[in-house]
């Protein structure tokens, strides 16, 4: 086969359409639950109704949190700890204990979950909670490196996809207030168009920002040109510095509270987490990182003190302008500067992005069905899987929220059955609608998700206190506006299910000519 | 129709890779900086070039530009050797 000579704007639509073939259900799932990833420790919050959110400041946590963990381990081997902030509540504590010889590998550190006011731990069901759908969007539930990888593969199509598609388009501008209803294809595009150029600037920042979040894994190559050896890089970089041994003399810790004050002071804002390396050791360190505050720049700066006298060792700042960019496009990417109106606002973003995949996909098929004619193999396979990944997924992710009020909140292992609840509920799906005609499992999938996400309230209600009517008369705003945005969910689906059953407008074939040479 | 998408995606990679490298050996600013200037400019660099290869019509030219520039950038990063 020879490959045709093109003029730029055909050959990029003929890439653009495989590229977002090839990738498109894989970038539709990374989309919807990166969204969803917005409000990690919201979906959290909400999948542990037992916590009580009482919060303290940063500086009071991190002394409460020592205090307990001081008297639990006298020997480990450091301390991870994330301080509570106003989105999350609770101090999160990972423990790297002495290795014991005699005692079986661990693979990793058990989480602990402290009170921030009296640093012991709290009881809560035990769940993945937002951060299965953080971690989803960009492993993929695959073993963790080829999870990473496939993302990054996909990713870089969605930025090729974009480059390409904006290439293809040839009115920009007027797509952007072009959205023609009921017109069969023509509509699919206009849809597509819409949502890709309405965020366009979003899509393409998101997709590459997303890259560079794992690019000392996809492109470690700049650091081999540079650096004999790696952690050089990684040091002057990231300031892992630091890996000094412990002493064997013991010392008691200094004050966290007077440490984390004085960082605090520092950086001008709050704390967000410390690395208390050997506690109770003459040696012992406390690097303490800035929180997530105003600043874009996903990099905060550091200090680090003697964990015994208290005094300043090293500091670091934000870097150099490539650092500096280099921490601004990962904050873009995470988003944690923005909080209240601006983070709704990424949120309904990302759900463009979302649609904008799934018009894409769904214009594959519009583009090449011939009226009258039967619909050929790859035809159908793409039809159904874009009903098993854009109207499953859905269900899937509300079986995952909808499996935590309904799995007992002391039952062994439930972490892990309400992740296996979210992909047998969506294999499930995914299955059953081939056992109906395409327009009608588009309709029924949707509607089994409207059922699903409506059925979230109803169990909040009926297996907590703190379910609707009470959390609305409480003011409890965090499960309030949960439960609302279930409903909202659901109302959206239920709309998706009306119209996917609808029959579509017959298409005129005047139409057709004009509209085919621009797709 | 397997050699160019073979020549796009792993011949793209070799290509930005050893560019990127190249700019970050290269640029005359700290060696961390440039790093990382390197790695922030290596995405954009791969799908343009990926894209370019579907463009082309010729598989010979797209293989020659393409695999020589991965060549040619990276042997010049090894004879170069590490800043630090």
């Amino acid at each position: 086969m020879t490959y045709p000579r093109r003029a730029l704007r055909q050959s990029m639509a003929w890439i653009h359409g495989w590229l977002g073939l090839l990738a498109g259900w894989i970038l539709f799932a990374m989309f919807l639950t990166g969204t969803a990833s917005y409000f990690r420790p919201e979906i959290t919050r909400w999948m542990q109704p037992e916590l009580s959110g009482r919060n303290a400041p940063p500086a009071r946590a991190a002394a409460a949190a020592a205090r307990y963990l001081s008297a639990a381990g006298k020997d480990d081997v450091q301390w991870f700890v994330t301080l509570p902030d106003a989105r999350s509540p609770v101090t999160h504590a990972y423990v790297q204990p002495k290795p014991d010889p005699a005692a079986a590998p661990r693979r990793r550190a058990p989480e602990l979950l402290l009170d921030p006011v009296t640093g012991t731990p709290v009881t809560a069901r035990d769940t993945r909670g937002g951060e299965h759908f953080y971690r989803f969007h960009f492993q993929l539930q695959l073993p963790v490196l080829w999870g990473r990888w496939l993302a990054g593969l996909c990713g870089l199509f969605m930025l090729a996809a974009i480059v390409s598609g904006v290439v293809t388009h040839k009115r920009i501008f007027a797509d952007f207030f072009t959205l023609r209803w009921n017109k069969g294809q023509r509509s699919w595009l206009d849809a597509h168009n819409a949502s890709a150029v309405l965020a366009l600037p979003f899509h393409a920042m998101i997709t590459w920002t997303g890259l560079m979040t794992l690019v000392l894994m996809y492109m470690p190559w700049p650091i081999t040109a540079n650096y004999a050896n790696p952690t050089t890089f990684t040091e002057q970089a990231y300031d892992f510095g630091g890996e000094d041994a412990a002493s064997g003399r013991p010392a008691p810790l200094a004050d966290m509270g007077a440490l984390v004050r004085d960082a605090e002071r520092r950086f001008g804002g709050p704390a967000g987490r410390m690395v208390v390396r050997h506690p109770g050791d003459a040696a012992a360190t406390v690097a303490v990182y800035r929180g997530a505050g105003r600043s874009i720049n996903a990099r905060g700066p550091s200090v680090t003190y003697s964990g015994v006298t208290g005094r300043v060792l090293s500091q670091t700042g934000t870097g150099g302008p490539a650092l500096a960019t280099a921490g601004v496009l990962l904050g873009l990417h995470v988003a944690q500067f923005a909080d209240g109106p601006l983070r709704v606002v990424f949120f309904l973003m990302g759900l463009t992005g979302a649609a904008m995949v799934g018009t894409g996909l769904l214009l594959w098929t519009t583009a090449r069905r011939r009226p009258g004619a039967a619909p050929f193999f790859g035809l159908k396979l793409v039809e159904r899987l874009n009903i098993g990944a854009v109207a499953g997924l859905p269900v899937g992710m509300g079986a995952f929220l909808l499996s935590n009020r309904l799995i007992p909140a002391a039952a062994e292992g439930r972490a892990a059955t309400e992740v296996s609840a979210m992909f047998w509920t969506w294999g499930a799906v995914a299955l059953a609608q081939l056992a109906l005609a395409p327009r009608r499992a588009w309709a029924a999938t949707f509607r089994a998700g409207a059922l699903v996400f409506a059925a979230v309230p109803v169990a909040d209600a009926l297996f907590t206190d703190r379910g609707l009517p009470g959390s609305l008369t409480h003011g409890d705003a965090l499960f309030a506006t949960f439960d609302l945005s279930m409903l909202a969910v659901a109302a959206l689906l239920a709309f998706a299910a009306a119209r996917a059953g609808r029959a579509p407008a017959p298409a005129r074939r005047r139409a057709r000519a004009a509209e085919l040479a621009h797709a | 129709m397997v050699a160019r998408c073979l020549t796009a995606l792993a011949g793209g990679y070799a290509a930005a890779a050893a560019a990127a490298s190249l700019v970050a050996r290269l640029l005359p600013v700290a060696p961390v900086e440039a790093t990382v200037w390197g790695m922030i400019l290596s995405f954009p660099l791969y799908a343009a070039v990926g894209l370019w290869a579907f463009h082309e019509h010729r598989l010979g030219r797209v293989a020659t530009v393409v695999w020589g520039t991965a060549l040619a950038a990276g042997t010049a990063c090894w004879m170069l050797g590490t800043r630090a």
